[in-house]
Order: structure tokens, then C-alpha cells, then sequence
């Protein structure tokens, strides 16, 4: 079985400078590639606005990253983002059920419009309710 | 004309499912004297073809979510019973990490 999909979210301190949270980045990265995974996207939103404060701040800078892995890596990075200075709020979500499940509605939707076309005359009647 | 109504239901499946709905509607209260006809509201998810409600999608979700922050019932917005629950989700992931509020003073 393929290793699982997980989505990291985080917040950095918003007092910190755009060099700052890259090296932020770059540390959670090396987290994730010393307990034995696999880097699949990094990207950066910039400065946001918080829904409520956190930590007394009330805007951060969030950080994605998408990391493929079991979920003894979760664990030993989750534990170092709660011990690292200058991160916020983190929030890991497993995602590769949940796309593979939409992928799949695509597929199948894709080929149902196929079928739809090859057959033009499937369209089904709407039964009107007025009734003379 | 019999033979389109009945025939086109087997064949599609799932998706079908949500569009045989709409042959309901006209038929709807239809016992009682109703002046006003209430737009039956489609659940935007399935019309937009989203499979994946994404919790980083703020844009999208938070046109479900009102002013307070509240999650509303589905009655209000129209989604169906799948979509809710990915949206419920999403919602409540989105507030843990401050994408959304859980309650505006």
C-alpha cells in the first residue's frame, strides 16, 4: 500500500520577517526528511488575518505543506512543531483518502457523461404536474 | 414516453440519484392551496461538481458560513446530506487553525 498524504498547516509568528519564515519552512521540512518523509509541496500564503487571536496575535503567516508518510512520522513532527519557537497554531490533516474518493466521483462522472452522449435520447421526461 | 421516464433511472447511478429529485418538486404540496412558490435550492456543491470540500478554500466555504460564525442547517443553504457533512468538516477544521471564527463577539 502507498504511504498516506498529509497536509501541514502552519502559523508562523507574523513578527517575523519573510526570511524568518522561510528558515521556519525549511526547519519543518527538515522535521519531516529526518523521521522519514517525503516532501511533495511547500507553499507559502503570506501574512493573513486571523479569524480570533492566537497567542495574542491577531494575523500570522501561514505555511502548507503536503508530506507523504506513515503516521509515525505525524506523531515525531507534530511533536516538534508543539516545541518550536515562533510557530503558532499547526494543524496536520491525512488527505489521501478523501482525494482519492473524489478522484474516483471524477472518473466515474466522466464516464457517465460519456455514456450520456452516446445516447441522446436518455434524457429523462420531467412528468409536469398539471393534470386537466 | 413511458419508455424515457423509467428507462433512464437504472442506468445512472449515484449521480443520477440527485437529479430524479427535481421530478418531485413539481408534485411538492401538491394537497394544499399554495400562493407562493419557494425556489427549490440545489445544492451548490453538487451543481459546482466539488468532490472535495477544502478546508483551505476559505472563499468557498465561508459563503456558507454566516457573520457569526455559526454552522447553519442544511435547509438554509440547500446542500445535500453528503455535502454537509464534508462542509461541517471543513468548517471545523478551518477554525482550528484560524481560517474561520468559532463564535464573532
Amino acid at each position: 500500500m502507498s504511504e498516506r498524504i498529509y497536509e501541514i498547516l502552519f502559523i508562523a509568528d507574523p513578527n517575523l520577517g519573510e526570511p524568518e519564515v522561510d528558515a521556519l519552512a525549511a526547519q519543518v521540512q527538515g522535521f519531516v526528511e529526518l523521521a522519514g518523509g517525503k516532501l511533495q509541496k511547500l507553499e507559502k500564503w503570506g501574512k493573513k488575518r486571523l479569524a480570533y487571536s492566537v497567542r495574542r496575535h491577531h494575523e500570522g503567516s501561514y505555511v502548507l505543506l503536503a508530506v507523504e508518510g506513515g503516521g509515525g512520522l505525524i506523531k515525531e513532527v507534530e511533536r516538534r512543531l508543539k516545541v518550536t519557537d515562533g510557530i503558532i497554531r499547526f494543524l496536520t490533516v491525512r488527505v489521501d483518502e478523501e482525494l482519492r474518493k473524489a478522484e474516483r466521483r471524477k472518473a466515474q462522472r466522466a464516464l457517465g457523461e460519456e455514456k450520456r452522449k452516446g445516447r441522446p435520447s436518455a434524457t429523462p421526461h420531467a412528468t409536469e404536474g398539471v393534470q386537466q | 414516453m413511458n419508455g424515457g421516464g423509467g428507462f433512464g433511472r437504472p442506468g445512472g447511478r449515484s449521480g443520477g440519484g440527485a437529479g430524479a429529485k427535481r421530478d418531485g418538486a413539481g408534485a411538492k404540496d401538491g394537497g394544499g392551496k399554495r400562493y407562493f412558490f419557494r425556489r427549490r435550492k440545489v445544492c451548490k456543491f453538487c451543481a459546482d461538481k466539488i468532490d472535495y470540500v477544502d478546508y483551505k478554500d476559505v472563499k468557498l466555504i465561508s459563503q456558507f458560513v454566516p457573520e457569526r460564525g455559526k454552522i447553519l442547517p442544511r435547509r438554509m443553504f440547500g446542500t445535500c446530506a453528503e455535502h454537509q457533512r464534508k462542509l461541517t468538516e471543513a468548517i471545523k477544521r478551518a477554525r482550528q487553525i484560524a481560517l474561520l471564527p468559532y463564535a464573532a463577539d
